[in-house]
């Protein structure tokens, strides 16, 4: 009887315990396939037929339409250059280059990727809308309150992530083999 | 009972409770993609019809449709469905800025994406195929006057079709939208 009982109780454990590790692991980015590049992450096989289950599942949940490597390559930051989370309570300071690209666009979107409500309306710069330092270099301040400059607003949000975007990127094809110099740093300027 | 048999016991049921945990998780990562009812395939169906070019609505807080979407990005698409024929894909591009196609499957998954750079005579082409269909078509082909067809095989009978088009500057969104709706989805007989 004690080992029927017991079977039992490990069977529900399981299910449970089975399901809470998938919607887990499934919310968050996928275990394989992704490639660190400084503070960034970009899963570059996500969208395209060979991805492995688990991408794939995430993908289907999500409802996301993704970037095919031809077109371009999609990179998240959640962490700054230090590896601490994103803070709304600081100042960041993005920059100065990007990787090769026809365009790029970088904005700021809540945990599950959605632009976050700001008064200011600015959800995100492009490349060719920015302002430039002399240099050809750039630097965008993410912050919750008014910055000068390239001012992309934090918004309503607890949790916010960055999502850099290159367009027409020579690196699609091989996101292994981006340089770590290349890719825009993430400085933390100063927290309230 | 002894010391060892009660660890024993306890050393099975974590065991037992870890197995079944592992086949639950296992399960649940494959069958998604079968039963996920709210994949970007199911959410672009509540918008349009099979066949029509209908717009992606932009990127906005509050626009929970399609996560990690680009503000910057005019989007249209089509659904298509290729039990009656192939489909005939055109897009004109003449504007300044990245626009691209992408091919997605059934389950979203992108099987073949081209940019503006790819383009002849100011539009993008492309006729998308079961493999059956690929077969007979390269089976009525006049080898003295060649297709000038991209030809593409469909992994799946179903599927959609996704425009974006880039906007360099906020007040060019507009143009950018109207190129997105030039998308053109149009099924073709098979040669007899």
């Amino acid at each position: 009887m004690a080992t029927i009982v017991k079977v039992f109780a490990a069977g529900a454990a399981g299910l449970a315990l089975g399901l809470a590790a998938s919607g887990a692991i499934l919310a968050r980015d996928p275990p394989f396939g992704v490639v660190a590049i400084g503070p960034w992450r970009a899963a570059a096989k996500a969208g395209s037929t060979d991805a492995d289950p688990y991408t794939r599942a995430a993908l289907e949940r999500s409802g996301e339409i993704p970037l095919a490597l031809g077109e371009g390559l999609k990179l998240v930051a959640r962490v700054d250059s230090d590896g601490r989370p994103l803070d709304r309570r600081c100042v960041y300071k993005i920059g100065p280059h990007t990787p090769t690209a026809r365009y790029w666009t970088l904005s700021l979107v809540d945990r599950d990727g959605f632009p976050v409500e700001d008064a200011a309306g600015r959800y995100g710069f492009r490349s060719s809308e920015i302002l430039r330092e002399g240099d050809g270099g750039f630097v965008i301040y993410v912050s919750a309150l008014a910055h000068s400059g390239n001012w992309l607003p934090i918004g309503h949000v607890q949790d916010f992530a960055l999502a850099l975007r290159l367009y027409d990127t020579p690196l699609a094809a091989s996101a292994g083999g981006i340089d770590k110099s290349t890719a825009p740093t993430i400085v933390r300027e100063g927290c309230a | 009972m002894n010391l060892g048999a009660r660890f024993g016991g306890a050393g099975l049921f974590v065991a037992a409770t870890i197995a079944v945990a592992a086949l639950v998780h296992l399960c649940v990562v494959l069958v998604i993609p079968a039963v996920a009812s709210r994949d970007a395939y199911a959410r672009l169906a509540e918008l349009g019809p099979v066949g029509a070019t209908t717009p992606l609505p932009r990127a906005a807080p509050g626009e929970r449709r399609f996560p990690w979407d680009d503000p910057a990005l005019a989007g249209s698409f089509c659904r298509f469905d290729l039990s009656n024929g192939p489909l005939r894909v055109k897009a004109p591009v003449g504007r300044a800025g990245f626009a691209s196609l992408s091919f997605h499957t059934r389950h979203g998954a992108v099987f073949y994406a081209l940019t503006d750079r790819a383009a002849t005579h100011g539009k993008m082409e492309a006729v998308i195929a079961t493999a059956a269909q690929l077969r007979v078509i390269v089976a009525h082909d006049d080898e003295d006057d060649p297709s000038q067809d991209l030809r593409v095989a469909s992994p799946t009978s179903d599927g959609f079709v996704v425009m974006r088009a880039f906007s360099e500057l906020p007040s060019l969104f507009a143009a950018a939208t109207e190129e997105a709706q030039t998308l053109n989805c149009a099924i073709e007989p098979l040669p007899q």
